[in-house]
């Protein structure tokens, strides 16, 4: 032997990955620093198929990140930003300990800072690219404008999140592309439809909330670094696509009253303060560049794309049509919103979908009509009583409009008065599948979609099983048939029996699934037993869940009739 | 004559003058004088200034001018009041026990500083060296020059020198987290960035960069027990969730309790306590023995040994060759038989088959699973964030009374671990160093 004798460790997965304390002094920076880079930059540790290898034989748990990304990492001009803040810390702490203030103050006044521009052009070449990244932003900017000011974080930070996520929900808002709401328990979660990406996020309730120890702030400080820049080009290229003004300015209907506000915001962005508070009341429209007359009347033909028949186009255009019936949910009407709700969600909700909202003007700005107006159709109130009552609206809880939403039709408004036990707030997120448990409640509400009434509260318990309803249909066919046998002996003129052809068809069909069982070999047999066995599981569990509903809703029953009698 | 005139002359000029004193003293200097009058003509311009005598209206002016100067302005001018007061003696002001003392609003000058205070109507005399500049002219059209050439475009070298300084970064950044802070169309197929628009091919990002971690989406909803007015179901799944997850972890810690607690077979009892006290004292000889006679085997000279392994390794040899043999026939026989064994090895085969494939699926699904779960990026694993439930006690049904559970920004946090954007950390703990004491021994202590 002797020679060129292969070392280990020297080739292959153990020259492909980096430890990260190397990594970081590659690239000489702190671990801070090293870290906030990897977030901005988008640099993720990886796991390593084999670690021992890696690891050059030990099996300590440690983090590795791919040497060739760190070598990209090595040509970011913002690394050399991150040195030089480094260095200037270090001058301005020098001149503190010297109690040289004049020197302190030039420096404060030449602090170095970076920008992040280019990072999110390298990271999304193209728009829609970001856009698939908006999610995590959106939930990000909404969580940092609801924390308090007190400057643990930057300030500056926090006032830009809120510009950020009052400039998105206006956008939202005249785009009336908001499909789904779901109140939880952790927060509010919107779902809205942006050019064709369907976007989710979740934003917190207004109520102050203590913050949890175990978070680190520095690391999601970066990432809101990171995603509000993202989130403002994203808002400036979705406000040009909709020929809006950025930043967005809001139209007066007094121009006489409103002349002042006007002429403030004219000087710099959002010099004052407002205009965007004008902006977050989420009232008015927004001011376009050019005139949207002729934008919005012009219908688009409908051209069948290429491999489609009349089937499909009939489809798609009756898809479109549901689109733009449920966008006018609330055409027309004019809510109130007492004080005890919350203002912005409501208000968000509702303008989505057509309304007109006002408030109490003690409240906030923006509110356009007041309390006394006879023209308001429903007043949103949480309160257990309401004493004085107007005549011509109707008073109803909050969770009627989020219901409305996500049934997409406007719903019975008796279920919602006021004091009364509302119904559960179901998720719209949960898609049903066959066989899958159904609540009562979502049955309810299927039904008056279709358009029938609602039906008692004894009869909902069905299943909707095409093959137990077949089955049920079969069985009674024959003691029909039976019956029919013994009683009938005599011979009668027949009648003409109206063929019902989709029910004849049905049943073929069934006749032809039962034949085909009956030949099939023993072994196959076994294994279709098997399957159905596997797929009548789940309906076996909703019959479960709903046997156990039963015998809940009879308990509460005899407890209510007990206390009727007592 | 002449010179008794001039004499004459010479002596009534100077017996005119005043002071001059004369031995008998003139009661009326009239007597003298009346008929001496000299006449004098006044309509020469000559004669205009020398014999008219405006002393009282100069003595006049000159007054005015006094008073103007030094008092500001004429005394008959002046109010009665800025001259004279009317002194009634002291007087003890009683202050207004219901006016509040207002400190500043009705602060007014001191009389003293009002007296002291120059009022004179002459104002002082301009300096008007203070005003003279040599070359104003030649400054003033350099001036204009500069302008019409600024207006041009054209600027001073010095300017120049300046802006040719002027580094295009280092102006004042804007923050980046400026909340006035404009943006722009930046995918725009023209737009370039201010820095680092365009890197040449060899630094540009890694197209591996661009897949995500994870297929995890970024915002999971929660499940529709989370509701905050759930239905019945829903709520009751998500709460047997949650009791599932306690009761993992209540098996656990009993698990651990138990490996850990004292089995009942090694507690003490009499019988092994005596044991143990009483191992080694009693010594069984038979035990030796067998030691020994083991030992004695072993030891054998190495001649005798190579003679009996020649032997043996013919007999081997042997044994080996018939062993091949057989073997080289056993595989002819059984290349013949597979033959008719084809069907038992087509199921054979099939079996292996069957299993490579389930091996092959069951891998691929790990593989999915894999692709969803937290990795494991560093020194800690990832601990699932806690179910956010609500008992049905704490369950109110209106959205006033709500109390929100849990935590945004916990959660957030934990789904960028989930998606392995970050490595699971926990909070840095302050670990106290002390300082080593060094102390002396005693010995050395004594020794001086």
């Amino acid at each position: 032997m002797g020679g060129l004798q292969k070392k280990k460790y020297e080739s292959g997965s153990a020259t492909n990955y980096i430890s990260r304390n190397k990594a970081r002094k590659k690239l000489s920076l702190s671990l801070a620093d090293f870290r906030r880079l990897c977030i901005l930059k988008g640099i993720y540790p990886h796991e390593p198929k084999h670690k021992k290898k890696v690891n050059k034989g030990s099996t300590a748990q440690r983090t590795f990140y791919l040497l060739k990304d760190i070598r990209f990492l090595m040509h970011e001009p913002i690394v050399g930003k991150f040195r030089e803040y480094k260095i200037f810390v270090r001058k301005l702490r020098k001149a503190y300990g010297k109690a040289e203030w004049g020197t302190a103050e030039k420096l404060r006044g030449n602090k170095p800072g970076y920008k992040l521009d280019h990072i999110i052009k390298e990271r999304y070449p193209t728009f829609i690219d970001a856009l698939r990244d908006v999610d995590d932003a959106l939930s990000m900017c909404f969580l940092f404008s609801t924390f308090p000011r007190t400057g643990k974080c930057h300030v500056q930070t926090i006032e830009l999140c809120r510009r950020l996520s009052v400039e998105w929900m206006n956008y939202i808002i005249t785009l009336r592309s908001l499909r789904k709401v779901f109140l939880s328990i952790k927060g509010i979660y919107y779902q809205a439809e942006v050019l064709g990406q369907i976007i989710t996020w979740l934003v917190p309730y207004q109520f102050a909330h203590d913050h949890p120890t175990d978070v680190d702030y520095r690391v999601m400080a970066t990432f809101t670094e990171l995603y509000t820049t993202l989130l403002g080009f994203i808002n400036f290229r979705l406000y040009q696509t909709l020929n809006l003004v950025y930043p967005p300015k809001v139209t007066h209907s007094q121009p006489a009253v409103m002349l002042h506000f006007d002429l403030l915001s004219e000087f710099g962005f959002y010099c004052s303060l407002l205009s965007l508070s004008k902006l977050s009341a989420l009232s008015a429209s927004l001011v376009r560049v050019v005139s949207t007359a002729e934008a919005e009347e012009a219908e688009l033909d409908h051209f069948p794309a290429e491999g489609e028949d009349g089937e499909k186009l009939a489809e798609r255009l009756k898809a479109r049509q549901d689109q733009d019936r449920q966008e006018k949910l609330f055409e027309g009407l004019k809510f109130f919103l007492n004080r005890e709700v919350p203002r912005e969600s409501l208000a968000f909700v509702l303008r989505c979908f057509g309304a007109q909202v006002s408030w109490d003007k003690s409240l906030c700005i923006g509110s356009t009509y007041d309390v006394t107006d006879e023209t308001i159709t429903h007043h949103v109130v949480d309160r257990p009583s309401l004493e004085k009552q107007y005549i011509n609206r109707y008073y109803v809880q909050p969770q009627w409009v989020y219901d409305c939403v996500n049934a997409r039709m406007l719903l019975p408004v008796e279920d919602y008065f006021v004091g009364v036990t509302l119904p559960p707030h179901l998720s719209p997120f949960v898609e049903e599948k066959e066989g899958d448990y159904v609540p009562p409640e979502k049955l309810k509400l299927l039904a008056l979609q279709k358009g029938e009434r609602p039906e008692e509260e004894e009869d909902n318990d069905d299943s909707e099983e095409e093959e137990d309803e077949d089955q049920s249909d079969d069985e009674d066919e024959l003691k029909g048939m039976e019956e029919k046998q013994a009683s009938s002996v005599k011979v009668t003129p027949g009648e003409a029996k109206p063929v019902n052809r989709q029910r004849a068809e049905q049943e073929a069909k069934a006749e032809e699934k039962r034949l085909a069982v009956m030949m099939m070999k023993k072994r196959d047999k076994y294994l279709y037993d098997k399957i159905m066995f596997g797929k009548k599981r789940s309906v076996r569990e909703a019959n479960k869940m709903s046997a156990k509903r039963k015998a809940l809703d009879e308990a509460s029953k005899a407890n209510k009739k007990k206390k009727l009698k007592k | 004559a002449r010179n008794m005139a001039a004499a004459r002359r010479h002596k009534r000029v100077a017996a005119s003058q005043p002071g001059f004193l004369r031995l008998k003293p003139d009661l009326d200097h009239s007597a003298s004088r009346i008929g001496h009058k000299k006449r004098v003509n006044k309509n020469k311009k000559k004669n205009w200034n020398k014999y008219s005598d405006i002393q009282d209206v100069e003595e006049f002016l000159e007054d005015v001018r006094l008073q103007e100067r030094a008092t500001g302005g004429l005394l008959s001018d002046k109010s009665d009041d800025g001259l004279f007061f009317v002194d009634v003696g002291e007087q003890k002001v009683r202050p207004d026990p219901g006016a509040v003392e207002k400190k500043g609003k009705g602060l007014k000058p001191l009389r003293i500083d009002l007296i002291l205070q120059p009022d004179s109507q002459v104002p002082p005399p301009k300096d008007i060296l203070a005003y003279q500049q040599p070359n104003a002219r030649k400054l003033r059209l350099m001036a204009q020059k500069a302008e019409k050439l600024a207006a041009m475009g054209v600027l001073p070298r010095r300017e120049r020198l300046l802006q040719r300084r002027r580094i295009p970064g280092s102006e004042k950044p804007v923050a980046n987290n400026d909340p006035a802070r404009a943006f722009y169309d930046l995918w725009r197929p023209d737009q370039g960035c201010d820095v680092f628009s365009d890197p040449p091919p060899r630094w540009q990002r890694p197209e591996k960069l661009n897949v995500k971690p994870s297929l995890l989406p970024a915002v999971e909803v929660a499940a529709p027990g989370a509701s905050y007015n759930p239905d019945f179901t829903s709520h009751q799944a998500l709460l047997l969730e949650a009791h599932e997850t306690e009761v993992a972890k209540l098996k656990a810690e009993e698990k651990l309790a138990r490996q850990l607690a004292v089995r009942k077979e090694d507690l003490a009892t009499e019988e092994s306590v005596f044991r143990e006290q009483v191992e080694g004292l009693i010594e069984e000889e038979e035990e030796k023995l067998e030691a020994e006679e083991d030992d004695e085997g072993t030891a054998v000279g190495p001649t005798a040994q190579t003679e009996k392994k020649t032997e043996k390794q013919r007999k081997r040899e042997k044994a080996d060759r018939v062993k091949l043999q057989k073997k080289a026939e056993r595989k002819a026989i059984d290349s013949r038989q597979q033959l008719f064994q084809l069907r038992t090895i087509s199921a054979e085969l099939r079996r292996r088959e069957q299993q490579t494939s389930v091996r092959r699926t069951r891998r691929k699904d790990q593989q999915e699973r894999e692709k969803v779960q937290p990795r494991r990026l560093g020194k800690l694993r990832f601990q699932a964030p806690d179910l956010d439930v609500q008992l049905s006690d704490e369950l109110s049904g209106s959205l006033r009374t709500l109390k929100p559970e849990g935590s945004i920004l916990k959660d957030r946090f934990k789904s960028l671990q989930k998606r392995n954007l970050i490595e699971p950390r926990e909070r840095a703990k302050f670990k106290r160093k002390f300082k080593v004491k060094y102390v002396e021994k005693r010995e050395f202590r004594e020794i001086q």
